[in-house]
């Protein structure tokens, strides 16, 4: 049976989606994938992302010969699963991705996390920011709701800042009277997007540089989908991002990847 | 003699003038403005009417709070720690430490013997623990700001907010509410909050008797009972708890006035337009 192709899910229940990624044990390439949001019964949508994620490549979950969740809600999977840490798998989801990668930044909607990795995919060092807003998501969300913009336009939009606005203050709260401020000033959208990148940059490279940041450095969670941000970290961090296709993507792929290392 | 102080705070201004037995004549709070200079004039004129004086009758005019260099025609400008430690011996003599929690930032001061500043401690970079807290708090819950402490009043315990940062408070807030907490032990939850995380910033200064909280939050008698438990010494509050800033002011410039202090030799008001 050596020779069989056989298949291995993960899946990351986070608090706002739920990723599943299916690979094949052949050099481990990804077979489907799936998200969805999370909504308010974690059971249910990760039965549904996991079905979701089978009829993807056409097969049941008969044909699984593992599963790893991780995630917030990793414990709340109505199916066998090993549970791993997400930043474990965040790090061997990378290691996949980009074998040269040392450094991972993961940005989400509340934490933000940097972690330095072994050549093998293990988390060497570790730390999260989650007492503070500015460098998180939430603070680019709190942001573009003063200023009507899509999340999704944020990143492009930025990238045609030629005067980032300099934010007096780090405190997401703070800068969100002076973001009105400098609206009533004439700052353009773009400008004042602009400075919010670079406020969130240097907080998330004090977070890399605490964890002895060493090159190459890559960048996950829905950050990676904010072209703006990402070229913010780089210019700040003076190295470049390495950012996956499916940034959202690379904590489920590494628990697949776990999975079918067991 | 006639001394004015003004207090160009964060969110709110105000003015106070005091004769040579520094009793109060006319003390004024209003909102701030994006407009500084113009509102300096406009609220230095509405007090001086309503003490029924003339501005060339101020003696000496001293301006503090974080736009104090907005007010071109102040004599002289004083930081308002100084500021706050003179009004608040006026009115508590016995002070050892000041907690003055301000619309966008928070700070300790500790007095020494004989009633000046011996040392400071101070938050002005992240909104926990300031008057913003619980403007942002209360208005997702819907509630003014003068109601606070009677909502928190009617609580029994309170709920835990583990978030320090403001924007996470807020959506536990939300989340607390799903879950079917009471408004009354959240906003108890709150006070609790900014009172640990503005009691534990004043304990670098060495908590000793007597302690006043001053400062707009300190109208609130929740958070001020919050604040007296972390403390676990009885705390005192102005009667006024705004104008404590302006007040020092005020008293600072008979100070500089009876050491004839240079004035401002182009000290003018300009005509004030007050729109209808």
């Amino acid at each position: 049976m050596n020779n069989a192709i056989r298949y291995f899910a993960g899946v990351d229940i986070g608090s706002v989606s739920i990723a599943a990624v299916l690979i094949r044990s052949q050099k481990r390439e990804m077979a489907a994938s799936e998200m969805i949001p999370s909504g308010g019964n974690y059971k249910d949508a990760a039965r549904k992302v996991l079905n979701g994620v089978l009829s993807k490549a056409g097969i049941g979950v008969a044909d699984l010969a593992g599963i790893v969740t991780t995630g917030l809600g990793a414990e709340s999977a109505p199916f066998p699963a090993r549970q791993v840490s997400d930043i474990s798998c965040q790090a061997m989801g990378c290691r996949r991705l980009f074998p040269q990668v040392r450094t991972v930044i993961d940005i989400g909607g509340q934490f933000t996390k940097a972690m330095r990795i072994t050549p093998e995919g293990r988390v060497a060092d570790f730390l999260m920011s989650e007492k503070c807003a500015t460098g998180s998501g939430r603070f680019l969300q709190v942001i573009a709701r003063i200023l009507h913009v899509n999340l999704s336009e944020i990143g492009s939009l930025s990238l045609q800042s030629e005067t980032p606005v300099e934010f007096s203050t780090n405190c997401a709260v703070f800068a969100e009277s002076e973001t009105v401020s400098r609206i009533a000033e004439g700052a353009k959208a773009a400008d004042i997007l602009a400075g919010v990148h670079r406020a969130m940059a240097a907080k998330v490279s004090m977070l890399a540089k605490r964890v002895k940041m060493e090159t190459e450095v890559a960048l996950t969670g829905g950050g990676g989908e904010d072209t703006g941000l990402v070229q913010a970290v780089g210019d700040t961090l003076g190295v470049r991002i390495w950012v996956p296709e499916q940034p959202r993507l690379s904590a489920a792929l590494g628990a697949a990847c776990l999975a079918a290392a067991d | 003699m006639l001394f004015a102080g003004l207090d160009i705070g964060s969110t709110m201004t105000k003015a106070v003038i005091v004769d040579g037995n520094e009793k109060i004549l006319a003390a004024l709070v209003g909102p701030t403005g994006a407009e500084h200079r113009h509102l300096a004039f406009q609220v230095m004129d509405e007090t001086v009417r309503k003490a029924g004086l003339s501005f060339e009758a101020l003696d000496f005019i001293v301006a503090t709070g974080y736009g104090r260099i907005n007010v071109p025609f102040a004599d002289k400008q004083v930081t308002e720690i100084t500021c706050h430690a003179r009004g608040i011996r006026a009115i508590f003599p016995g002070t050892r430490i000041i907690i003055d929690i301000g619309g966008q930032d928070s700070k300790g001061i500790k007095l020494n013997d004989a009633g000046t500043v011996a040392n400071f401690v101070m938050n002005d970079k992240c909104a926990a623990g300031t008057g913003r807290f619980l403007e942002v708090i209360s208005e997702t819950l819907g509630i003014r700001l003068s109601d606070l402490a009677l909502i928190s009043a009617e609580a029994e315990g309170f709920v835990k907010i583990s978030n320090m940062c403001t924007v996470f408070a807020e959506h536990e807030v939300t989340s607390r509410l799903a879950e079917g907490a009471r408004i009354a032990e959240i906003v108890a939850g709150l006070h609790e909050a900014i009172a640990g995380r503005v009691v534990n910033m004043v304990r670098h200064l060495g908590i000793e008797k007597d302690v006043v909280v001053t400062g707009g939050p300190a109208k609130n008698a929740g958070l001020v009972k919050a604040i007296a438990d972390k403390v676990g010494l009885p705390v005192w509050v102005p009667p006024e708890p705004f104008i404590t800033g302006a007040l020092g002011a005020a008293l600072l410039g008979k100070g500089f006035a009876k050491r004839n202090a240079t004035r401002n030799q182009t000290r003018r008001m300009e005509s004030v337009t007050f729109f209808a």
